[in-house]
């Protein structure tokens, strides 16, 4: 029975980290640029969604639309002024610096405009454990689990169904003949970095149901978003669920099998084993196969 | 009367050359002490790194505004010149080195072992004290270090009288489980836990590690559903803990006793626990309803009333601790009728003093004496954080065993 627990402790971690790591991945595969500072998107949906509930007692997961709202346009504006002006001037390699330049920026303006305390958020249906025969579950990750998958679902309609989905992943492919045909690359991949930016804002506000939060934890979910993309593969919502789910139940297996001190240790062992043998990740990279 | 531009340019200079006079004369006035050091205002450990930073402004402002200290028949004002290291020990240990090198003499402890470690090495080798309220790490206080001096005892023997309290809970806490994370604090103080506990002959169920930031407790906490200790010890840190207690309410993980050492003392982890908070018993090192006499404050309460005046954030034992730092090294002065550091050094060795925080004492080896400095035990009950143990100091009646999460009121 505690394996069974286990594993679905891990899924449900695992929905967690695909949904704050989907984001990092499309930015990767469009734009070819290591966001840096996805974290800190995270962790300005974290406080959004705090706000909103502390203030208006709106719950954090019916404010992910304003919280993906206010992102969104942050993320344009951020790509159009400061990311797109990098690659121009000098290189992707410049714009990563950027990105790790305004996340410190972000991190310290969270802790100026919120201070350095933790921060947490309490819906009501939280403290009411769901019990399945012997599995017991936490009713907030079971309700952060069902958000992300609804929301990884939705990015994937939209990169395949909509106009602006196939603009992204035609841009994406073949930047110049997306060009002839009359795309303004430069304002896809402001919508791509502000549908991503979105996206973390909308895993901020979900883990901040799940897990206490201050400025500081940003640093940690980018790195996890790195990890998911490694292992699931660059650019696809698919990717990001599958290389979240792995690192989840790896997480909690680890925790359980070898010890509650080695999940991290894995969790690299793995990420440098796959950039060894399988540097695109489980399902590749979405893209790359037209570049 | 017009005045030329040639004239203006004179006047001008003549004020710039005399400026320093100026200032020289008004040095020579008053005399400053002035206190250096790193804290943590932004960075993992902001949260309390804030909370001692308030404690050694609060100091130097209420003295300064009684007309300075003085020392040897000499009247000096005080000054603080902390900078913030982030969190980051390499940071803060550029920061304190530069200090030494622009010749101050007398520095202020970081918050966190992992950062006042190595910074003690740097004013220790500079034979400069260092006063701190920031780091317990057995490693601190095993380095044969003369000029450093800690408030807490270090950590393995931190837990030495909260196990000798849960020995006389009725009925008889049978077992016990502890948590703890990888890190130079954590990691001692839960060897102090053990110690302690098989000094009193309660058995140890388990122990578990985590990576020094926990993201994820649900597989820990299956195996303590399995196995439920009566009694869990947490000695991890204040935003691990939430994550436990958050995780344990939500997978209705309950206990006869859970201990976090610390957490339950701020008010944004009660305030987030609500109602769930009443019962968990923590540590802690000072309340302002404490009858302490404090040469300079007054009383614990009169510190605490001066400290609401001027601040919003809440009081927090570190804050009173702080503040002590100050007052300690004033004391020592004093007592040394000097301000020459290796003099001040001898005479924190040989201290024994009350303040508002606690009577302050310090072993051979620098940390607090355990049993005149050592923690009291708390639990928070209606809300807000009690002493229950030991009787001369207690503020509210225990609860234990304590109920479940669900029916807590």
């Amino acid at each position: 029975m505690l394996a069974i627990q286990t594993i679905a402790d891990g899924l449900v971690l695992g929905g967690l980290y695909a949904l704050s790591a989907v984001g990092f991945s499309l930015i990767f595969g469009v734009m070819g640029v290591v966001n840096l500072s996805h974290g800190a998107l995270v962790m300005i949906g974290a406080y959004l969604a705090w706000f909103v509930w502390h203030s208006l007692g709106v719950d954090p997961l019916l404010a992910i639309p304003v919280v993906m709202g206010v992102l969104a346009v942050f993320g344009y504006v951020y790509q159009r002024v400061l990311i797109q002006l990098a690659v121009d001037r000098s290189s992707h390699v410049a714009s990563m610096l950027v990105t790790f330049g305004v996340a410190l920026m972000l991190r310290n303006t969270l802790v100026l405009v919120f201070s350095p305390d933790l921060r947490s958020i309490t819906p009501s249906y939280s403290g009411h454990p769901l019990v399945l025969g012997s599995i017991v579950l936490d009713p907030v990750r079971l309700a952060a689990l069902a958000a992300s998958l609804v929301l990884l679902g939705a990015l994937a309609m939209i990169l395949q169904r909509s106009k602006m989905g196939r603009v992204i992943r035609a841009t994406a492919q073949q930047e110049l003949a997306a060009r002839l045909c009359g795309v303004n690359a430069h304002h896809i991949y402001g919508l791509t970095f502000a549908v991503s930016a979105a996206f973390a804002g909308a895993a901020g506000a979900i883990l901040g149901i799940v897990l206490p939060f201050s400025p500081p934890d940003e640093g940690l979910w980018t790195l996890n978003a790195f990890v998911v993309v490694v292992l699931g593969g660059v650019g696809s919502p698919a990717g990001a669920l599958v290389g979240g789910l792995v690192l989840g139940v790896m997480s909690t297996g680890t925790s359980q099998l070898i010890g509650a001190a080695f999940p991290n240790a894995m969790m690299f062992a793995v990420l440098v084993l796959m950039l060894l043998v399988r540097p695109s990740g489980l399902l590749g990279n979405a893209f790359a196969g037209s570049r | 009367m017009t005045i030329s531009r040639r004239t203006m340019v004179k006047m001008a200079g003549g004020v710039a050359l005399a400026a320093p006079a100026i200032r020289g004369a008004s040095a020579q006035a008053t005399k400053t002490i002035t206190f250096g050091g790193s804290v943590p205002l932004s960075g993992g450990g902001a949260e309390t790194g804030l909370n001692v930073n308030n404690g050694y402004a609060t100091a130097v402002k209420f003295i300064n505004e009684m007309g300075g200290v003085e020392i040897a028949g000499t009247k000096y004002k005080l000054e603080l010149k902390l900078f913030d290291d982030a969190s980051d020990p390499s940071r803060a240990v550029t920061l304190i080195q530069r200090q030494i090198d622009d010749g101050v003499d007398f520095y202020l402890g970081s918050f966190g072992s992992n950062i006042v470690l190595p910074t003690a090495a740097i004013t220790e080798r500079a034979e400069k004290p260092m006063v701190q309220a920031g780091g317990g790490s057995d490693q601190i206080f095993v380095q044969g270090y003369k000029y450093m001096f800690g408030f807490f005892p270090r950590a393995t023997r931190q837990f030495l009288s909260t196990a000798a309290f849960i020995k006389t809970l009725a009925p008889p806490v049978q077992n016990y489980s502890v948590i703890y994370t990888n890190d130079a604090f954590s990691k001692t103080a839960a060897t102090g836990v053990m110690n302690a506990m098989k000094a009193q002959g309660i058995p140890m169920l388990d122990s578990y590690a985590f990576p020094e930031t926990i993201t994820d407790a649900s597989s820990v906490l299956a195996a303590i559903r399995a196995k439920t200790p009566e009694a869990l010890i947490c000695m991890t840190h204040d935003q691990d803990n939430l994550l436990l207690a958050k995780q344990m309410i939500a997978t209705g993980t309950n206990v006869n006793l859970l201990f976090q050492g610390l957490g339950p003392q701020l008010g944004s982890f009660r305030d987030t626990l609500g109602k769930a908070a009443n019962g968990i018993y923590f540590q802690t090192y000072w309340d302002e309803r404490a009858p302490l006499k404090d040469r300079f404050f007054g009383t614990s309460a009169a510190f605490a009333a001066y400290y609401k005046k001027n601040y919003t954030r809440p009081l927090a034992y570190h804050v009173s601790a702080g503040a002590a730092c100050i007052v300690t090294y004033l004391e020592a002065m004093m007592a040394a009728k000097s301000i020459d550091p290796a003099k001040v050094r001898d005479a924190l060795a040989n201290i024994d003093i009350e303040t508002q925080y606690s009577r302050i004492k310090f072993t051979e080896q620098g940390d607090g004496d355990p049993v005149v400095m050592g923690p009291w035990v708390g639990q928070v009950v209606g809300g807000a954080p009690e002493v229950v143990s030991p009787a001369n100091a207690k503020t509210a009646a225990y609860t234990y065993p304590t109920p479940p999460w669900a029916q807590r009121t």
